[in-house]
């Protein structure tokens, strides 16, 4: 897949430069790529460790537990059927919570066995039912509380922008949550009368 | 928007304060989780670097070739229409479909053209608010060996086209 994404870029590029003449710019393109990619990983390592770090701290302390808490009378509307039927609750309130907080090493796991339990209330079929379909849109679509990664990279290359972005980032990312949401319900609603 | 500004600037200190508290008031050795996060965290970074060193390479010749500025000049009639600058497509094909390759095309616009160019800043918000489809659809359904997954593909793609049309339209609002 990735090999493909590189074999296509390189040739293509390296093919146009043959007509409009750019190639000695592409040698000197290699060579400082590889490179480049080295001081941005390494600068990128600081801030990844931290927030990590930190994320790790609130993770431990239970603050997924309390999220979930908050969250469960909102998820109840979201997720109709599995909460009437009380299949894989703990597992999605958990992961969602995950998701908001952006650790998603914690959230796909939890996703995955949320998935499964959904998969058993569906007799083992290969059809997604409207629950399944739900917590994909919201893994794919979450509000994202804390963009580390993101204001990470800006600052790894000076950026005067950073934080001021999280507001942005906040009304971006939860007005996608929501329209999938809506979406979802509104598509399932015509799959249950199908 | 000085206001807004302000309380952005509160957001990332105050996380750091409830970590802190969490430290001085301690059931048990929060420190020691912190340092187990942090060695995760430097790991996924560095199990990163082989994929972007191939990519941020091949990200590179593109760019030098002229072929991303040539691109970006035939698609100036789909952006206009769409009220998005032209050259974050790179960025938007690549973001549905790998973490790894996104990193690179979103660097590659930032060192291009700035990190706080009007298009590094609709990519930062991109960036955050939207994940890779493509691969969390195929982990997800896989896993639990679903075949037929209805509307979900057409209705994450949406999203994922909605979110990058409100992304430069809030940029626009903001900056």
């Amino acid at each position: 897949m990735l090999g493909k994404c590189f074999g296509i870029i390189s040739c293509v590029s390296i093919i146009y430069s043959f007509f409009v003449n750019t190639t000695s710019e592409i040698s000197t393109a290699i060579l400082a790529g590889a490179s480049k990619s080295v001081t941005i990983t390494l600068s990128l390592l600081g801030s990844m460790a931290f927030w990590n770090g930190i994320l790790n701290v609130l993770k431990d302390c239970g603050i997924i537990k309390k999220l979930s808490n908050i969250l469960k009378p909102i998820l109840k509307l979201v997720f109709p059927n599995a909460f009437k039927n009380d299949i894989a609750i703990e597992e999605i309130t958990a992961c969602i919570s995950a998701n908001f907080l952006g650790i998603s090493n914690a959230a796909t796991p939890l996703a995955l066995s949320a998935m499964k339990k959904l998969n058993e209330s569906n007799n083992f079929s290969d059809r997604a039912n409207p629950d399944m379909i739900m917590l994909v849109i919201l893994g794919c679509s979450c509000f994202n509380l804390l963009p580390s990664t993101v204001l990470g990279i800006r600052n790894a290359f000076n950026a005067q922008i950073t934080y001021q972005l999280i507001i942005p980032i906040w009304i971006c990312s939860g007005t996608c949550m929501i329209l999938g949401i809506l979406l979802c319900r509104i598509l399932g609603k015509l799959y249950d009368k199908n | 928007m000085t206001k807004i500004e302000y309380f952005s600037s509160f957001i990332l200190p105050c996380v750091i304060f409830l970590a802190g508290i969490i430290f001085l008031f301690p059931k048990k050795d929060y420190f020691s989780s912190f340092i187990y996060g942090a060695k995760e965290g430097i790991k996924s970074g560095w199990s990163l670097l082989p994929t972007m060193c191939a990519l941020t390479v091949s990200i590179s010749i593109f760019s030098a070739s002229g072929l991303s500025d040539f691109l970006s000049k035939i698609l100036n009639p789909v952006s206009d229409f769409l009220h998005i600058p032209s050259e974050i497509f790179p960025f938007i094909l690549t973001k549905p479909l790998s973490g790894g390759a996104s990193v690179a095309t979103y660097e590659g616009i930032i060192d291009t053209y700035g990190a706080d160019s009007f298009v590094a800043l609709c990519a930062s918000v991109i960036m955050a608010s939207s994940d890779t489809i493509f691969y969390v659809l195929s982990v997800y359904f896989s896993e639990s060996r679903i075949k037929k997954t209805y509307y979900a593909l057409p209705c994450a793609v949406f999203v994922f086209l909605f979110c990058v049309i409100f992304s430069c339209i809030l940029c626009d609002l903001f900056f």
